[in-house]
């Protein structure tokens, strides 16, 4: 899985050479930004509940009748708890993303092959868009998490976003 | 190939949970202690030449028969094959302790290296050998505590545990040859 560290090893290998020391600077960059990432894993572990509550309200409020207005929501209960645990497996991926330093684990767990799947699906994109955009906004420093942390979580749902789009 | 944090990632995958707390807990004392393991890697690093020798002229002054004909490294060119795997064997360590993850040690250097060995008729007690003897020099160097002029001019702390870690991945070679 794509890391800083496993980027210079792999390319140390790739040379067969003892790790030199720009290696080393650059695994340093990579540890000194990581106190910041841990924290925002470690606030959106404990917090993921309430967050992707709010973005299933937000979604439900932005598209009462869904995104393209022809699926009525006849089972609405059962559909926000789909739509729930859909944003908390995105927020888990991004957890994982926060602690590896890299968007390995959401490219290879989520991204790859999403659309294909919400167009069989008959889900509108634009629905998750929703949902992400109110998390987006909904972080707040320092009430939830230090600057630092809180620019490496928007980053994320940025890159979420853009794969949807 | 994976590190310590993706490694943590993969774990918590396999069971659908968050990482948090106590996971969190032993990344904190990685990246807490980051500086030292630089400084242990660039300490194998920087002896890599010195650590092999020293190794492959040990096992051939413990086993004279090892440099007699028919031994183990009898011929010359024997004897780079075998400086070229001890030196091989000591930059995947390397590359180990500084991802803080055995995988690239286990996928890229020790996956099949058995196999080989037995099909090249290498003496594998003696690389084994040789292997222990890369680990107690790699020790000495990471906590500092080897004699000589090769003493790193450092502040002097505790790597006590980085030095079982590079010791572990030694273990793991030498259970993989032998």
């Amino acid at each position: 899985m794509k890391s800083v560290i496993t980027t210079v090893v792999g390319a140390a290998d790739s040379a067969s050479r003892f790790p030199s020391s720009s290696d080393m600077e650059s695994v340093q960059g990579s540890i000194q930004r990581a106190a910041a990432r841990l924290e925002a894993a470690e606030k959106l572990a404990s917090g993921y509940d309430a967050i992707a509550q709010r973005a299933v309200d937000a979604v439900y409020a932005q598209y009462p009748n869904g995104a393209t207005g022809r699926q009525p929501r006849k089972c609405a209960t059962e559909g926000k708890e789909k739509c729930k645990r859909d944003f908390v497996h995105y927020l888990r991926l991004i957890n994982y993303c926060l602690v590896t330093g890299g968007t390995g684990p959401l490219d290879e767990l989520a991204i790859n092959g999403q659309k294909e799947v919400y167009k069989a699906l008959s889900i509108d994109a634009g629905t998750y868009v929703a949902g992400f955009s109110q998390m987006r906004n909904d972080g707040c420093s320092p009430r939830d998490m230090s600057p630092q942390a809180l620019t490496a979580y928007n980053t994320l749902l940025d890159y979420v976003i853009n794969s949807l789009g | 190939m994976l590190d310590a944090f993706s490694r943590k990632a993969v774990s918590a995958d396999s069971s659908g949970a968050f990482i948090g707390g106590g996971e969190l807990a032993s990344l904190k004392s990685f990246i807490s202690d980051g500086n030292k393991r630089l400084d242990a890697v660039n300490a194998i690093s920087g002896n890599s030449a010195c650590i092999v020798s020293d190794a492959v002229a040990g096992i051939c002054c413990e086993n004279t028969g090892l440099t007699a004909p028919n031994g183990g490294v009898y011929t010359n060119r024997k004897m780079a094959a075998c400086l070229r795997d001890g030196e091989i064997v000591l930059r995947y360590v390397s590359y180990a302790l500084l991802a803080g993850d055995a995988s690239v040690l286990q996928d890229r250097c020790l996956n099949g290296l058995r196999e080989t060995y037995a099909a090249l008729g290498v003496p594998t007690g003696s690389a084994s050998r040789a292997v222990a003897i890369m680990k107690a020099a790699a020790s000495a160097l990471i906590t500092n505590t080897n004699s000589g002029v090769k003493k790193a001019a450092l502040t002097q702390g505790d790597c006590a545990s980085l030095s079982a870690e590079a010791g572990s991945y030694f273990d793991m070679v030498i259970s993989a040859i032998s």
